[in-house]
């Protein structure tokens, strides 16, 4: 089973995205923040990472550019709520970038192509 | 007693507020924090780019998209606007819109991630404007665009977010407002004058020095006379030309020069200062127009704008372009 680690700070992000990756097949694991995501990486090994932006403390950006640097490899999707994120060129590291929305097929598209 | 001063081309007035008597140490800079990890920009991740349009190399038969380059420019991998597709103007009652059809790409100066612009010598500053020539002339055959915006931001409060060199151009189905202003008002001025306004500053601040940063034979640089930002300055080609593609190779020479002058001079001043610039040309595929004169604003940012500037279009410069211009003619480079 594909391992993703997701890594936002709203609770409420895990439970609808766990939910809806669970039953496409993938094993969700859950970080609140940039340091955490980076402390879980080498105990998980994930296949993919969902990474939040605006987040307190490390931000996502800043945590993908670390994830990047140990893992070049390792696809990474950036969600955030906020388009004008896309004007950063340091997120031009992460394999895709989706903005939230409740409908969750874009990101289930994304997740499903770059797992494949 | 501050001072209001009106631009002569778009007619924009700004505040000297001299008075505050600022020189440049008073200015405080933020260093700029290097965020480490991964860049996409730097060799070897050419990967995580969409694949160039554009490079220049000094190794000939350096395959597309691997390393070995000195300059590469790639479209950026979100743009602001997207190159397929039609325009589809249309109107919704009063309102105008169409689709936000545009190229948005990056110009990655120097395969160096620690280099900066201002560093570079001018005989590799050279490619950088020779790269923006190239893909100017390029994006000019889309008969969907009007124009191209070509611009540096350097240092986080002016807008970058990666260290590593680089500036940015967007191709554009309008004309922006700015390069509107200043077409009709120098237009304005050659139906009275006969004269390009753009060459009457120019033999005006040749004659009165003042506001004289630097020159050569075929550029000047000064501070100009209404400027929105503190050490606000202008590069222009000393002969008339309204198109930045028409330069000849000797320009190039020059421009590198003087640019590469400027910029050290500005350091000098404040170091690290964070800027903007800008290139300002003639619409893409016009003629030769004799009331417009292309040439370089690089804006340091230095100053806020906020409630005042927004609402009133003002900016307040608490140093007056001739105290900039003395303090950077007189930095030693």
């Amino acid at each position: 089973m594909k391992k993703i680690l997701l890594v936002d700070d709203e609770d409420s992000i895990h439970l609808l995205y766990r939910e809806e990756l669970e039953e496409e097949g993938y094993e969700v694991h859950s970080a609140l923040s940039g340091e955490e995501a980076l402390g879980k990486l080498k105990i998980i090994s994930p296949d993919l990472v969902i990474l939040d932006i605006n987040m307190p403390g490390m931000n996502g950006i800043d945590a993908l550019r670390q994830i990047k640097e140990s893992n070049p490899n390792l696809p990474v999707i950036l969600s955030s709520a906020y388009q004008e994120f896309k004007q950063d060129l340091s997120t031009w590291a992460s394999d895709d970038y989706i903005v939230k929305s409740a409908n969750l097929d874009e990101l289930k598209a994304a997740v499903k192509k770059h797992l494949s | 007693m501050p001072e209001l001063r009106k631009d002569p081309i778009i007619g924009r007035w700004i505040i000297i507020s001299a008075e505050r008597g600022k020189r440049p140490t008073d200015f405080i800079i933020e260093k700029n924090s290097v965020r480490g990890g991964f860049c996409p920009l730097c060799p070897g991740n050419e990967n995580t780019t969409p694949p160039e349009v554009l490079s220049y190399s000094n190794t000939a038969d350096r395959p597309s998209n691997k390393p070995g380059w000195e300059i590469r420019v790639v479209p950026n991998k979100y743009p602001a606007l997207i190159i397929e597709g039609d325009l589809n103007k249309e109107g919704e009652g009063l309102y105008d819109k169409m689709n936000g059809i545009g190229a948005h790409e990056v110009i990655i100066e120097t395969p160096d991630h620690n280099e900066t612009f201002t560093h570079l010598p001018p005989a590799r500053m050279i490619r950088v404007f020779r790269a923006y020539r190239d893909r100017i002339t390029d994006l000019g055959k889309d008969p969907r665009f009007s124009y191209v915006m070509i611009f540096k931001n350097y240092g986080a409060a002016a807008g970058a977010s990666l260290e590593h060199s680089h500036s940015q151009l967007i191709a554009l189905p309008i004309l922006p407002r700015m390069i509107t202003s200043e077409l009709e008002g120098s237009l304005s001025y050659y139906s009275y004058k006969e004269r390009c306004i753009f060459c009457d500053i120019i033999r005006q601040e040749i004659n009165q020095k003042i506001r004289l940063v630097a020159q050569n034979e075929l550029f000047i640089a000064i501070a100009p006379y209404a400027p929105r930002s503190p050490f606000e300055m202008w590069i222009l080609p000393k002969k008339h030309s309204s198109s930045y593609i028409s330069m000849d190779e000797n320009h190039f020479v020059a421009l590198s020069e003087i640019f590469s002058e400027c910029m050290l001079r500005l350091d000098k001043c404040i170091p690290n200062v964070p800027y903007n610039f800008v290139l300002h040309s003639a619409p893409l595929r016009s003629d030769s127009l004799s009331h417009y004169h292309w040439h370089f604003e690089i804006m340091p940012k230095l100053t806020m704008i906020a409630g005042f500037e927004w609402g009133s279009g003002f900016y307040i410069n608490p140093i007056p372009p001739e105290e900039a211009a003395r303090y950077l003619r007189d930095a030693e480079i």
